[in-house]
């Protein structure tokens, strides 16, 4: 059987089991969503390989009718953007396991019946290829997360879970009527299906029914991703969740934008995706620079990481917007590096609460006296988070801001401000709350990592030196994809040229070629 | 002459549900004052087991379509679409109604009769193809809905509502038969088919003027009926006032009948003139979501909640008229399916909840629920999950193929209005869920008894529909595509 | 055979000219030959027997509707009933038949009113 379809199922056993699981066992509800959700990654693993080698085809399908009319197909599969994704999932849903284990104590099963559900939603929405199949997964994911938030939050936590799924739910609303039009226009969900009578002109939009179709879709995943002017629900979300739900919403939810603008958004709308770019990039880049500056201006550590991710998060769209080749790739590898280092960045600082139980940077201080150790593994992720070169970030910001420098140098030059203000925030952050004096009751509290702490740690830092320095494994799939996604946005542009994209990307070859052997050397 | 007199045996087959369900209720009836008290809840079991021989007679009418009484009823796929909705909200409604009358007026059974009689009225109005039958459909579900809506008669609320909707329905009723009157006039006939040859037929059609007056008399009826903005004003008064299960039954049941009329006549009758009926149509709907929606944001009642969201879902419905296609058609049938489950369900959990003389309605009430009876707060999130619109449910796809026919028949402003008011929709639901699962329970919660054999049935069954119509839409939407094929 | 029409109408008009002048023509006899005897009960208005002074909102027992209702069930039936004998020799079985299930029908009805104590108007009805 196809493992993508097990990665689905299992999760979603794993969540009726968990369900029914008596009242009275919680340890019960714990060790099995663990299992379940061990077992899930490890079989997770197993779609790397294929999909390595050629990441712009289409692995591991099953395509099958799920509804005769209107045509709905559970068509799943993938590729090089999807595959990383759905690992990157599988991952750290068990660790989100493991850093709920003690924190999580009134009504368990429910947690990690939802923590299950959100995987499969999330799982979902990265490997379905029917247009239909992602929008019930990307609602669905939403249903667990708004219970994880209001359930299990702090204590503003219901204004936060409310306000999360209203913003979403009246994005995808509009994305909803677009996949209607769409169906009614081409006669089909199916996303390849789509693509190829694009591609054969089989299927012409008018300017104007590209321009609002890719307005319904962006706006829908600008909602998520989230980009500057929409972001306001992420920092109540963020502050307000329990640190699994921080995690989960951080790392994996806030990619369904761009994996959707990159995946839907540009090849399907091309024109109206370049005619509308220079404004996105224009809110990206306040987007970068205005998350840096709150960021730089919270008390509050949840809040300051959460703005860091509107302002990481601007870098991808502006990676994504400028239809470079470089670009892209760095866009791709800065949502798995963002994934992985504020995942990171979220499961300390809730460490930090379970301990102290405050969340204000005032009230820490010589944290590195007590826990030596959880300030190393702080500083590390600290690190990563702010690019420093060996570590992951860094080479996603690098290729993002290569790549927009060679389409508009001035784009480069403000998003560039972004990471100066980064290491700002976060160093200061660090050095306020790890640093100098330690108050009794850091002393009191706080204590070292424990073994599952460790657990939980661990292999996100592996993977910070290992994105750092082998971008080999990762980028190959990824690079082969946005050629791909390149060369649909340039063949469907063609009949539409005259439509004056507002500056043409410039796209040196040398340029490119440097790039590239510049990351191959390390 | 004589022998020709008696009806040929299909035609009695063709009304077999409506024969089957009066004869259970008149069985209700009689033995209603022969039994004694505490052996009442019998007769919730008779009427059950009549309604389900009566969805038996709805399978086998269905093999004999066609018309039947001189074409005054039509057997089709709409009619036995409908005829099987009504009375499988019907079984779902006397389920839920067992414990609450034992509860609150254990010494009557009069109830199950009145139910069964409403059935018969609305599986009338399913399968009617003339003016006058729609009419007589019409008026026996609604006479009975009267009398139910004010059942416990020492209650000032059930008093309240059922006054008003007796005489606001009778006032809409007048309308709707002062608008037969007028079409009977200009067109000569009163069969459906018999309207839309004449009104097709250039020489034969009558003055517009007429035509349009008719429609128009005839639409405040039905608007009346379906509660539709701007004749929506009863239907919260009512559905807050009524016992909670009544209100259950008539936000499903004579809603989805009426429904049934209001396409039969708008897509056969008035067909030839649906460029004139279209707009009404479409600002009924774009008003009916807005007041219904805007309106239930404000509400603490829960079941004055629940009214303001069905008035909101019947616009939803008049968005799929408006589109007025065949694809419109199946999709209001799926919708109003979808809705009749988790709309009962949803009521069911208030049913059970309310507890002696309907204490509990509030929506603070609930809080807490989540952790007294999971399983309940569990099935009741479904169902509002249903009708916020969430995926693998019935309603997503409700919505899902209402707006797909609306964008189909180009109402693209229409579309993306009610998507909108879908997602503020989401908030008032959202607030019960937030009540129920992120608040401590409070007193209503602490002391919530185990739920009633009879309405956990219920629960069950329309959770079951809920989600099979989420994932499994084709089961209904194929017979529906089918049916809505047919109508002409 | 009248054509026109006012001519069609001329009958109507006949018989409510008449009317008129025999009503008249009673008030005008009563008027003129009576013997007049004035006292308060007498001029008061005539109100079918009740006494119309005091408040109009009095409470009937709602046995009088009951009556009222029942009273016009029968009646109903017996409209069915006289054309249905007229024309009873066409209809055959087949109109035997349905009035039986019609009688039979309200037959029903009038047990299960009888069982409810409709009929009974003793102060404390036996039940329900």
């Amino acid at each position: 059987m196809n493992v993508v379809n097990v990665l689905l199922i299992l999760p979603a056993a794993g969540f009726l089991a968990v369900l029914l699981l008596p009242r009275s066992r919680p340890d019960a509800a714990k060790i099995a969503a663990l299992a379940v959700s061990l077992a899930v990654f490890l079989l997770s693993l197993s779609i790397a390989a294929p999909v390595h080698g050629d990441g712009a085809e289409l692995k591991f399908v099953t395509d099958v009718q799920w509804i005769a009319s209107p045509d709905i197909r559970y068509h799943v599969g993938v590729d090089g953007l999807s595959v990383w994704l759905v690992i990157l999932t599988a991952l750290l849903t068990p660790i989100c396991v493991l850093i709920s284990w003690r924190y999580i104590e009134r009504r368990v099963k429910e947690f990690y019946a939802f923590l299950l559900l959100l995987e499969v939603g999330l799982i979902g929405v990265f490997v379905a290829w029917d247009l239909f199949l992602f929008y019930v997964f990307w609602e669905l994911s939403l249903v667990p997360m708004y219970f994880l938030i209001g359930i299990w939050g702090h204590e503003r936590r219901i204004y936060a879970a409310v306000k999360f799924f209203l913003f979403t739910m009246a994005g995808s609303v509009l994305m909803l009527a677009a996949i209607i039009y769409l169906y009614l226009r081409a006669g089909t969900f199916d996303y390849v299906v789509l693509q190829e009578q694009m591609a054969s002109g089989q299927l012409m939009l008018t300017t104007g029914e590209q321009l609002l179709l890719f307005l319904a879709f962006f706006l829908a995943f600008a909602i998520k991703v989230p980009l500057f002017p929409l972001h306001t629900w992420l920092p109540d979300a963020h502050v307000e969740a329990p640190s699994a739900g921080s995690v989960m919403l951080a790392s994996v939810m806030l990619k369904m934008g761009t994996y959707g603008l990159l995946r839907f958004c540009l090849p399907m709308f091309p024109n109206a995706a370049r005619q509308c770019a220079p404004w996105i990039i224009v809110l990206a880049i306040i987007g970068i620079i205005y998350g840096a500056l709150v960021s730089l201006v919270q008390p509050n550590m949840k809040k300051l990481v959460a703005y860091s991710s509107v302002s990481h998060l601007g870098f991808v769209v502006l990676g994504i917007f400028t239809f470079n080749e470089i670009a892209l790739d760095g866009a791709v590898y800065q949502m798995l590096n963002h994934g992985i280092s504020t995942g990171a960045l979220f499961m300390l600082v809730g460490f930090l609460y379970e301990r102290r139980h405050s969340l204000e940077i005032a009230d820490y201080g010589g944290v590195a006296t007590p826990a030596p150790n959880l300030a190393a593994a702080f500083l590390i992720t600290t690190l990563a988070s702010i690019g420093l070169p060996l570590l992951n970030n860094f080479v996603g910001e690098f290729l993002v801001l290569q790549g927009a420098a060679l389409v508009n140098f001035r784009w480069a030059v403000f998003a560039a401000i972004g990471v100066i203000l980064s290491a700002c925030y976060m160093l200061w952050m660090y050095q306020r709350a790890f640093f100098g004096e330690t108050p009794e009751e850091v002393r009191s509290h706080v204590y070292d990592l424990r073994a599952r702490e460790w657990a939980a740690i661990l292999p996100l830092i592996a993977l910070m030196l290992w994105m750092g320095i082998g971008t080999g494994a990762f980028l190959p799939p990824i690079q082969a994809l946005n050629r791909t996604v390149l060369e649909q946005t340039k063949s469907n542009a063609e009949f539409l040229v005259k439509e004056t994209p507002p500056r043409p990307p410039l796209r040196t070859e040398n340029g490119a070629g440097a790039g590239r052997g510049l990351l191959n050397a390390r | 002459m004589p022998a020709s007199l008696f009806p040929p045996y299909e035609d009695l087959l063709r009304i077999l549900p409506e024969i089957v369900l009066t004869i259970a209720g008149t069985l209700v009836m009689v033995l209603e004052p022969a039994l004694r008290p505490e052996r009442k809840r019998l007769l919730g079991g008779i009427a059950i087991a009549g309604l389900l021989v009566a969805l038996w007679g709805t399978a086998v009418a269905n093999l004999f379509r066609g018309p039947a009484f001189h074409q005054m009823v039509v057997v089709d796929g709409f009619a036995t679409f409908f005829r099987a909705l009504v009375i499988v909200v019907g079984i779902l409604a006397v389920l839920c109604s067992i414990h609450y009358l034992q509860r609150e007026r254990p010494d009557s059974g009069e109830y199950y009769a009145l139910v069964l009689f409403s059935v018969v009225g609305q599986s009338v109005m399913a399968a009617a193809n003339e003016l006058i039958m729609i009419f007589i459909g019409l008026e026996i579900s609604s006479i009975a809905t009267y009398v139910l809506a004010g059942y416990l008669r020492d209650d000032r609320r059930n008093n309240e509502s059922a006054i008003k909707y007796f005489l606001l329905g009778s006032f809409a009723t007048a309308f709707l038969l002062y608008g037969i009157a007028w079409i009977y006039g200009a067109a000569g006939t009163t069969n459906l088919v018999e309207i839309r040859r004449v009104l097709s037929t250039p020489e034969l059609a009558p003055p517009r003027f007429l035509v349009g007056v008719s429609a128009a008399l005839m639409f405040v009826g039905f608007a009346f009926k379906v509660s539709a903005a701007p004749f929506q004003v009863w239907a919260p008064d009512v559905y807050q006032g009524a016992p909670a299960p009544v209100t259950a039954f008539m936000s499903a049941g004579p809603k989805a009948a009426a429904f049934a009329i209001f396409l039969r006549v708008y897509m056969t009758a008035f067909e030839p003139i649906s460029n004139r009926w279209e707009p009404v149509v479409w600002l009924s709907a774009l008003a009916t979501m807005f007041v219904g929606n805007f309106a239930a944001l404000l509400q603490n009642n829960i079941k004055r909640l629940l009214a303001y969201s069905s008035i909101a879902h019947a616009g939803y419905v008049m968005v799929a008229v408006s589109a007025h296609s065949e694809i419109g058609t199946a999709a209001a049938m799926f919708y109003l399916a979808a809705y009749a489950f988790m709309n009962v369900g949803a009521f069911a959990v208030v049913t059970h909840f309310a507890r002696q003389g309907e204490k509990y309605v509030d929506v603070d009430d609930l809080a807490g629920l989540g952790h007294r009876q999971p399983v309940t707060a569990a099935l009741f999130s479904i169902f509002l999950l249903s009708l916020i619109g969430i995926p693998l449910t019935g309603g997503f796809f409700g919505k899902f193929y209402i707006f797909k026919a609306a964008l189909e028949a180009k109402l693209y402003w229409l579309t993306v209005i009610g998507l909108l008011n879908s997602a503020v929709a989401a908030y008032y639901y959202l607030r019960i869920l937030v009540v129920m699962y992120f608040h401590e329970p409070g007193e209503a919660a602490q002391t919530v008894s185990p739920v009633a054999p009879g309405v956990k049935i219920a629960l069950w069954a329309s959770a079951a529909g809920t989600l099979l119509l989420g994932i499994f839409p084709s089961v209904i939407l194929d017979f529906a595509d089918r049916s809505a094929a047919l109508m002409k | 055979m009248p054509s026109s029409y006012p001519e069609q109408y001329f009958p109507i008009v006949l018989q409510i000219a008449i009317a008129m002048a025999i009503a008249g023509a009673m008030v005008a006899a009563s008027y003129l030959l009576g013997k007049r005897v004035r006292n308060p009960v007498k001029d008061s208005a005539y109100e079918s027997g009740m006494v119309p002074v005091g408040t109009a909102r009095e409470r009937f027992s709602v046995k009088f509707y009951l009556v009222a209702m029942i009273f016009i069930l029968f009646d109903v039936e017996v409209v069915f009933l006289y054309p249905w004998a007229v024309v009873y020799r066409d209809l055959g079985l087949y109109g035997f038949l349905v009035m039986f299930l019609f009688f039979d029908l309200v037959l029903w009805g009038f047990y299960y009113m009888w069982k409810k104590g409709v009929l009974d108007w003793s102060e404390e009805p036996p039940r329900s």
